[in-house]
């Protein structure tokens, strides 16, 4: 069993934000894995990672279409993708990442 | 720091979106508060002075209070519009030190001429610029701090703006005022053809990339008062979420239980213009969701474009089509959204099956 942590970013900020959060978490849920899902959205950052959570975690997964600050990950393991993949299918995108 | 790419979107349209990402909430908020100002006011609100036929007057509470609400939305919001995109698609690229160069260059974009197609050569030139100079200027370590703070902004705003100046603004200018013309006087068959264009693309990935491309050109073209294309991208945004929600209503043996509920949220997403109450339809049954919604939406954004409606505002769904002013040729473009979200809606009659057939053949395929 894995722990992941993840941010999602989308343009507008209102939709696949969320839906990529909620993609990935069902994925984990899946999968048999935790995961915390930061989401970046037009309303600002909500469910923020915690320096523990990323430095507990196995792998960060960045499912955005927009820039996202990645310097507080740094000798993390982060697997990037769009939003899209996730909300297609997020138990694909965390495996993919896991590989890494 | 390992980093695995995953099909992630190539680097630079990132840049871009995160660009138009910031800057949509200055259009929403520019562009509504100028149609109000016009509702209130007439075409002349913009000038206290003025009355609505034209004729110069004396001002008064009510016109200058109308005059100001439309300098909020024309000065504050469409004025910062182009120096906000260049700043975030430099500060997607660059990080901090790209945002005041960044926006630089949007601000000359403007004095330039050159509009938004300024402002986005202006904040990928800020971005790149500065991310260069910030590899490539090494100080030892108790100066470290002058460069974010002197050497930085000092160095990298004088080369966008240079830039700006004597080599970008002129023939970007040029050929902007040549879209902007071309767009302006376009013959009815190409107005259809843009319009069925724009349309597909609004419908083919819901609030996605291809989408925003579309939807930032429209709004782009605000700028330059090209209003039709804008028109056309909002109908087209909101009949494929208005087509699922319509569909899943009439037609009940075709879509499961849940859908059906997302049904009742995608006609509310619809009606404010958010595509993305799609979404769950199509992630469900993509190859017959998303070319039924393509359909409905080229059709809505060509009858669009073939009746010439205009839009001058860049959002607000159906909640800004009874502000006098926001639309040209109210009547046609109702007509556009209705007929786009019937097609939409009777594309899914013919291509989905009904659920429980759906069921027996997939499972008599394992």
């Amino acid at each position: 069993m894995a722990k992941i942590v993840a941010i999602t970013s989308c343009p507008t900020g209102i939709a696949h934000t969320y839906m990529a959060a909620e993609g990935l978490e069902l994925g984990a849920k899946r999968l048999g894995h935790t995961i915390k899902v930061e989401t970046q959205g037009s309303i600002g950052t909500e469910n923020r990672l915690t320096e523990q959570e990323i430095a507990e975690a196995d792998v960060v997964i960045i499912a955005a279409d927009t820039k996202v600050d990645l310097s507080r990950f740094a000798g993390k393991k982060i697997y990037e993708t769009a939003s899209n993949a996730a909300i297609k299918n997020g138990a694909n995108v965390i495996m993919a990442a896991l590989a890494l | 720091m390992t980093s695995q790419t995953g099909k992630a979107l190539p680097g630079a349209y990132k840049h871009l979106l995160t660009g138009v990402s910031y800057m949509i909430p200055f259009v929403v908020a520019g562009g509504l508060l100028i149609a109000i100002g016009f509702a209130a006011r007439g075409i002349y609100a913009y000038d206290a002075a003025l009355g609505l036929d034209g004729k110069a007057i004396e001002p008064t509470a009510w016109t200058t209070f109308w005059a100001n609400i439309f300098a909020i939305g024309a000065k504050g919001g469409f004025g910062l519009m182009v120096p906000i995109l260049a700043g975030f698609i430099a500060f997607s690229i660059a990080d901090r030190p790209g945002l005041a160069p960044g926006m630089i260059g949007g601000i000359l974009a403007g004095t330039t001429g050159s509009g938004f197609l300024g402002g986005i050569i202006a904040g990928f030139i800020a971005g790149y610029a500065t991310q260069w100079l910030n590899n490539a200027i090494k100080l030892p370590r108790n100066l470290a701090g002058l460069k974010p703070v002197l050497i930085l902004p000092l160095l990298s705003s004088l080369i966008v703006g240079l830039l700006m100046f004597y080599v970008v603004g002129t023939p970007v200018a040029a050929a902007l005022t040549a879209l902007t013309d071309f767009l302006k006087n376009l013959q009815t068959g190409n107005a259809i053809v843009l319009g069925l264009i724009l349309g597909a693309m609004m419908a083919f990935d819901m609030g996605g990339p291809v989408n925003k491309a579309a939807y930032t050109f429209s709004v782009g073209l605000l700028s330059t008062q090209v209003t039709a294309p804008m028109a056309a991208v909002m109908a087209a945004g909101m009949t494929p979420p208005l087509g699922l929600a319509l569909a899943s209503w009439l037609f009940k043996n075709r879509f499961s239980d849940d859908e059906r509920e997302a049904g009742k949220a995608a006609a509310v997403l619809g009606i404010s213009f958010i595509t993305e109450g799609a979404i769950p339809f199509a992630a469900r049954d993509p190859l017959r969701v998303i070319p039924s919604i393509m359909v409905g939406s080229a059709i809505a954004g060509a009858i669009s474009m073939a009746v010439g409606a205009q839009l001058h505002v860049p959002h607000g769904g159906i909640f800004v089509l009874p502000i006098p002013n926001a639309v040209d040729n109210l009547l046609g473009y109702v007509i556009a959204i209705l007929v786009g979200t019937v097609a939409t809606a009777g594309m899914l009659f013919v291509l989905k099956q009904p659920v429980a057939a759906e069921a027996e053949s997939s499972a008599a395929a394992d």
